[in-house]
């Protein structure tokens, strides 16, 4: 089992240094080559993956602890590699290798012939490899490397189109959300090495129980990792650049904000959940920010026109019903929505252009007769007041306004410095052309 | 003077501003139009420049793009000097040439390899020549020349971006897309927008009014306009607007157009939705073009006066500023220099001229290289193809014609990409005639599926569909139950739609469907053409389709043909065929239309003839009628006799797919079996091979090795979510010939031409031609014509790459998560387009052609403004005609040999470089 593991682990890996090697040696891989090996790749990920999780289900769902020598050491830290191959990393693994192995087979014909080709499978390659590691990690340090993989990857496919404007722009909205909340992790393990010494998740919950550091010094560890996972799953107030990221080819857009990268917030909280079990506050504000955000989520996305948006506002509003779920407890099941919902996702995200045909060879879709839109909360709504919601749920709430609003507070302290060396440059100026008038 | 004023009305300027806004329909109903054609007025390089300009495109392919080709020996000289010669037909003015002492001829030619840059700062000079260097910098030192660049700007935006790189796009964009978006929607949002009964400006309005509190500030700006402005109406407020910043009357309409066409689809929705409402995927909302460019203007003002106080400008600086690139000494003398080089002239050319002509020169020449040269590339480009098809038509050898013993005839439709198939289905039964003509076979109808109670208009968009049809279903009590289920199923895949998008209902049918998608998602990404069998078998078991016939007779006004419409419909399309009385024992009506999937772009693959939509419910409604007794002796009343030993059959050939389906075969008299078993065994035959000189063009290397495999390879295409390129639809469309067969039997065109069938023996008096003409020609010219734009700049006039398109309101794509409605063609369906003006190819006599032309406005504009080429194959003198400035020109071409194969497989089976013109057989 543990080979098969590794194999999960390496495969991906190598594949990714002889692509990067190809890359340094100047030399062009044709595109039937690269269609091919990922054909197989995706393959023997898919087949390693579920035997992985059907003997892990024989195992009586036995998790299996692995730890591997150091990776570095930097004075007292010890950056050790370990991982736990339980039945929410095979879960992940499995989902993670069938979706990349569909993506990968839909890409080879709609990305044919195109410039990029190269440039999308080594970036979906990394997201593969990202995406075990964030799997079977067993450590807040290691996960942090998964984790970043899977950012970068994912605001360099926005920018796929990298020679337009709006893509660019829309890449760097992502990242600097995902970098703001990525400080969570770090500031979590950080937390976690000083007080607990130890970042292993498994153990832990069991150090708090022996209680170093104080209750609330420990509870910052999982408001971080609350913090962290803000981002990748769009929850407020960190949602406004889900919707701008449906920028890169279709497929692209299915993975990460349908299926993979948009669950790695549930992920994480699901990998602590029996830390947060010490902390009902933090399970609580698990439970409201999920709940604002699947409320927020679903007004705004009921208003908008387009596919790939809708979707994406669709998605933040689903994810925040998972929170939920892992708020209450039910963990098993909020695993399950995480499947069932993913799989919807990258389903509707590959068939999104077919929505004019299906409307229009739909039999109860009319001439001249609005389509009906069953029972929704909004007809209860006195007129006026239902008009003024739906114009600042169109506007997204404003949400931009109000992040730009305390970015501003944020930054006011910055402005005064930029001002005083503004009016200081000014000053030297005229003082230094008024001694050489002068000389 | 009122005549001034009038032009200068207000209604007036929001005319030509229509008249100029992109015509796209949604595209549920899209149909190829030539993009320009408010613009066939004019002639057709001016009318590019002027288009080039307004939709900020390049009207041609870049200048290296034909230089490749003139590398590849695509172009050679015989090309550019017979592009040179065309071109000066219209483009005659001598006064450069005169200044540097050369003729125009000589002038144009250097000019299309002339190395000139003395306007771009950004190369250096390469001066090899010291002597020259130094007379030409001692002729103007101490000289300025100011060259414009267009127009005044009235404009702030280049300026706030070019000074402040401020961008008006990514300020107001967004919102303003917003807006449109959710106000045009069809259906796509689940709450739909409850401003659309009251109209876009009480939405507008109110939106600011309620978010300009939380907007940015320029948002605040343009709230407190609206508040002075409260009770104005829209054209009361642009007027005040543009007189505001003090937009001269005259340039209101090309100011508002700039406008516009900063987001051009959306502009030219708009648009389409207010003249033409019915166009509406399902319902257009109460929107006026005058709303939404006050709109846009009172955006645009707002962000300029934000822009003025943040940066402290005067606006009234930059509005109607001049913008002009002034030449210094060392320039102009580069110039001078260059000139001389590029253009061969004698060393001591410009010493006995002023400085005055030679600045002129300088200014001319810097002109005529942005005008002149890609012009001149492009038709010593055209000229290439011309010529080749011209010769190749010219030296075809007719083969003899044998009209007896025929086994059947095959109307097909005169669309490009059946040319292969006829020629195809020739090869393999000899016995077999085609024939092309429209393919909606004269029934302008609007018909009804049992599927589907909507009325599709199965005719030209040009025509407006006269009389309903329905489709029934034979036993009565079988319709009941399917259309009961048929509604179900429909209502919840409409709810499973919005539905799954919700919270709380959508957390249930979450869980449901997203365990339930995985199989479907699976079996379509991996197995397409499987997953599609075993849907259709698993809806055909689950809710069998009744077996229907089509409802023809008249039964109240509005409703189907009497018998007399009916014969003259059979009349008119058996007379264009020159069939009149010699009918094969059976008569194949072959409609055609093309199956994709995940495709918003299907309608633009389907027969262009039926509104986009597959031919079907026409060829089954032309048979029957053909068919009928009742309706052949009305005939015999006209003089034409359908003996009964002739059988109309209805066909339909998916052009994507190549499979090939009958209708109603089950009527057919069992005399006919034999015959239709024989036809339909060519047919089958034909398809294969079709499919395979298609996938010639695909680069899926499997596809290439037999028939029986392409054609499996062309299914998978049709069905596979992921393929961007279901097949290439019009692609390399050129030619439209006019004739009969026997013109073009056994040569092979490689698809790209539109074959129209017409006998001009039958027709004396030129109506059949007018008929054929008319109702072919143009429709050719508006598919070459949007092809030739979106593959000239697929990012500008058309709609850039498939892979970020993102549907929105059920009208149209965006590019990514939000931007402009997209127009034209995708660039995977052009990739292959070569961008040649469709040659028409006539043979009928010439006056016949020439009464034709000159009398029909827009044949006479397309043809005269040099949007189409023509050429004439005058039978009665036996000479070819070329059309050229104004007149016909008897052709004497070269000979040739054509290169010849035994078969169009031979052909295909020879490589990729294959030949555009081949004798066959």
């Amino acid at each position: 089992m543990e080979l098969i593991f590794l194999s999960l682990l390496l495969i991906p890996f190598s594949w990714i240094l002889f692509l990067g090697a190809s890359f340094l040696s100047g030399r062009q891989l044709p595109e039937r080559f690269l269609s091919e090996s990922i054909k197989w790749l995706s393959v023997v990920m898919s087949l390693l993956s579920l035997i992985l999780s059907v003997s892990m289900v024989l195992n009586g769902s036995q998790a299996l602890v692995l730890d591997y020598p150091a990776w570095f050491k930097a004075g007292e830290y010890n950056f050790k590699i370990r991982f736990i191959v339980d039945l929410l990393g095979t879960t992940y693994g499995l989902l993670t290798s069938l979706l990349i192995g569909i993506i990968f087979r839909f890409s080879r014909n709609y990305l044919h012939r195109e410039e990029g080709y190269f440039r999308f499978v080594v970036l979906l390659s990394i997201l593969m490899f990202g995406l075990m590691i964030v799997s079977f990690a067993r450590s807040l340090d290691l996960i942090f490397v998964g984790w970043e993989l899977v950012g970068t990857t994912s605001v360099l496919l926005i920018g796929y189109f990298y020679s337009q404007n709006q893509p660019v722009r829309h890449s760097l909205k992502a990242l600097i959300s995902y970098r703001f909340c990525d400080m969570g992790i770090l500031a979590a393990s950080a937390w976690a090495h000083h007080y607990l010494h130890t970042t292993d998740f498994t153990q832990m919950p069991d150090l708090v129980s022996s209680g170093y550091g104080g209750e609330l010094a420990l509870s910052f560890i999982g408001l971080f990792v609350i913090w962290a996972s803000l981002a990748k799953s769009g929850q407020l107030p960190f949602s406004s650049w889900l919707p701008a990221a449906m920028e890169g080819p279709t497929p692209s857009s299915a993975i990460f904000y349908g299926a993979l990268s948009i669950h790695l917030g549930p992920f994480l909280l699901l990998r602590f959940y029996e830390y947060f079990q010490h902390f009902p506050v933090l399970l609580w504000l698990i439970g409201i920010v999920g709940a604002v955000s699947a409320i927020y989520g679903s007004a705004v996305g009921r208003t908008r026109s387009d596919a790939k948006t809708m979707l994406a506002y669709a998605t933040i509003s689903q994810v925040g019903i998972i929170w939920i779920e892992i708020a209450l407890g039910f963990t098993k099941f909020a695993l399950f929505h995480i499947v069932a919902h993913a799989s919807l996702r990258t389903w509707q995200f590959l068939r999104s252009s077919s929505l004019i045909q299906d409307f229009f060879e739909n039999p109860v879709v009319l001439q001249n007769e609005k389509t009906n839109r069953y029972l929704s909360f909004e007809k209860f709504l006195d007129e006026s007041f239902q008009k003024k919601v739906f114009l600042h749920a169109l506007h997204g709430f404003h949400l931009d306004f109000f992040t730009g609003k305390i970015i501003d507070g944020l930054l006011w302290p910055m402005n005064i410095i930029i001002r005083c060396e503004k009016k200081w440059m000014e000053w030297n100026d005229k003082f230094v052309s008024l001694l050489l008038r002068k000389w | 003077m009122s005549e001034l004023l009038d032009h200068l009305h207000f209604d007036a300027i929001l005319e030509r501003i229509r008249h100029k806004l992109p015509i796209q329909n949604p595209l549920h109903s899209f149909v190829h139009n030539n993009i320009l054609m408010m613009f066939e007025g004019k002639e057709f390089h001016e009318a590019l420049t002027e288009a080039g300009q307004l939709y900020r495109a390049r009207p041609y392919w870049s200048r290296e793009q034909y230089q490749a080709r003139f590398n590849e020996g695509k172009i050679n000289a015989q090309d550019i000097s017979d592009g040179i010669d065309q071109y000066m037909l219209h483009y005659c003015d001598p006064s450069v040439a005169d200044n540097l002492g050369i003729p125009l001829k000589q002038f144009y030619y250097q000019l299309m390899f002339s190395e000139l840059m003395f306007n771009d700062d950004n190369v250096q000079p390469d001066i090899k020549d010291g002597q020259l260097w130094e007379a030409c910098a001692e002729k103007m030192s101490g000289q300025v020349l100011d060259l414009k660049l267009g127009q005044k700007k009235y404009r702030a935006k280049e300026y706030w971006e070019k000074y402040y790189n401020e961008s008006m796009a990514s300020a107001t964009h967004p919102y303003i897309i917003n807006l449109i978006s959710s106000f045009l929607d069809q259906g796509q949002s689940f709450w739909s927008n409850p401003f659309t009964e009251k109209g876009f400006w009480d939405f507008f309005i109110a939106d600011i009014a309620v978010t300009s509190t939380f907007g940015t500030p320029w948002q605040k700006i343009l709230g407190h306009k609206l508040n002075q402005y409260e009770g104005s109406t829209s054209q009361e407020i642009i007027e005040k607007e543009l007189n505001r910043i003090s937009i001269p009357r005259e340039n209101w309409e090309s100011f508002i157009l700039d406008v516009l066409f900063d987001l051009k689809g959306w502009s030219g929705m708009v648009n389409k939705l207010e003249l033409e409402p019915w166009q509406a995927t399902i319902k257009a909302p109460q929107i006026k073009l005058i709303d939404y460019i006050a709109a846009l203007i009172l955006i645009e003002t707002s962000l300029d006066q934000y822009h003025a106080q943040a940066h402290s400008t005067d606006l009234a600086t930059i509005y109607g500023r001049d913008e002009i690139i002034s030449l210094r000494s060392f320039q102009l003398a580069l110039a001078l220099y260059q000139i001389t080089t590029s253009f061969g002239l004698q060393e001591n050319w410009f010493d006995s001229l002023s400085v005055e002509t030679l600045l002129e020169t300088v200014a001319q020449v810097d002109q005529a290289e942005k005008h002149h040269l890609v012009r001149l590339w492009h038709e010593a480009y055209e000229n290439h193809y011309y010529r080749e098809a011209l010769t190749s038509l010219i030296h075809h050898e007719r083969a003899p014609i044998n009209s007896s013993n025929t086994e059947a005839q095959v109307l097909f439709c005169i669309d490009d990409r059946e040319e292969s198939f006829r020629r195809h289905l020739e090869e393999v039964n000899p016995l077999v005639k085609t024939y092309g003509v429209v393919g909606f076979f004269n029934i302008d109808m609007n018909f009804s599926s049992v599927k589907h109670k909507r009325l599709i208009a199965q005719c030209p968009p040009v025509v407006a569909p006269s009389r309903v049809v329905h489709e029934v279903p034979r036993k009565d009590q079988d319709l009941q139950s399917f259309s009961r289920f048929n509604h179900f199923r429909g209502g919840s895949d409409l709810s499973s739609y919005y539905l799954s998008r919700t919270l709380f209902r959508g957390f249930f049918s979450t869980l449901i469907l997203g365990v339930v998608s995985i199989i479907p998602m699976f079996l379509q990404v991996f197995f397409p053409e499987k997953a599609k069998k075993f849907r259709e078998m698993f809806y055909r078991w689950l809710n069998p389709i009744p077996e229907t016939e089509i409802v023809i007779e008249q039964k109240q006004a509005g409703q189907g043909y009497t018998r007399v419409e009916m014969a003259r419909i059979v009349e008119a399309v058996v007379n264009i065929c020159g069939l009149k009385n010699e009918f094969a024992p059976l008569v194949v009506v072959m409609a055609h239309g093309s199956s994709s999937n995940n495709n918003p772009f299907k309608q633009a693959y389907g027969c262009g003839a039926c509104g986009g939509n597959a031919g079907i419910p026409n060829s089954r409604a032309f048979a029957k009628m053909a068919n009928d007794p009742e309706v052949r002796s009305e005939l015999r009343n006209f003089g034409m006799l359908i003996p009964d030993t002739t059988y109309f059959i209805s066909g339909f050939h998916d052009t994507c797919t190549d499979e090939i389906h009958y209708f109603d075969t089950d009527k057919m008299p069992t005399a006919f079996e034999n015959a239709f078993k024989n036809v339909r065994l060519s047919l089958e035959e034909a398809c294969k091979k079709n499919a395979f000189e298609r996938c010639q063009r695909f680069s899926s290397e499997a596809a290439k090795v037999s028939p029986e495999l392409a054609l499996k390879h062309v299914k998978e295409r049709a069905e596979d979510l992921a393929q961007p390129r279901p097949e290439y639809g019009h692609s390399t469309n050129v030619l439209a010939i006019v004739g009969l067969r026997d013109m073009t039997k056994g040569l092979f065109l490689n698809r790209r031409s539109f074959l129209h069938t017409y006998d001009w023996r039958i027709d004396p008096d030129g109506e059949l031609l007018k008929q054929v003409v008319v109702g072919g020609v143009p429709v050719a010219v508006n598919i070459n014509m949007d092809y030739y734009f979106s593959c000239v700049d697929n990012d500008n006039f058309g709609c850039g790459s498939k892979l970020p398109l993102n549907l929105t309101s059920l009208l149209g794509v965006m590019t990514g998560s939000s931007s402009d409605l997209r127009i034209g063609l995708a660039r995977q369906m052009v990739e292959i387009h070569e961008p040649i003006r469709n040659l028409t190819i006539i043979e009928a006599p010439l006056a016949r052609v020439k009464d034709l032309f000159d009398n029909h406005g827009r044949l006479k504009n397309l043809l005269y403004n040099h949007w189409m080429r023509l050429a004439v194959f005058d039978p009665e003198q036996k000479r070819w005609y070329i059309f050229r400035e104004n007149e016909f020109k008897e052709m004497v071409m070269e000979k040739k040999q054509l290169k010849h194969f035994n078969s169009s497989m031979e052909l295909i089976n020879k490589g990729p470089d294959g030949e555009d013109f081949a004798e066959i057989g």
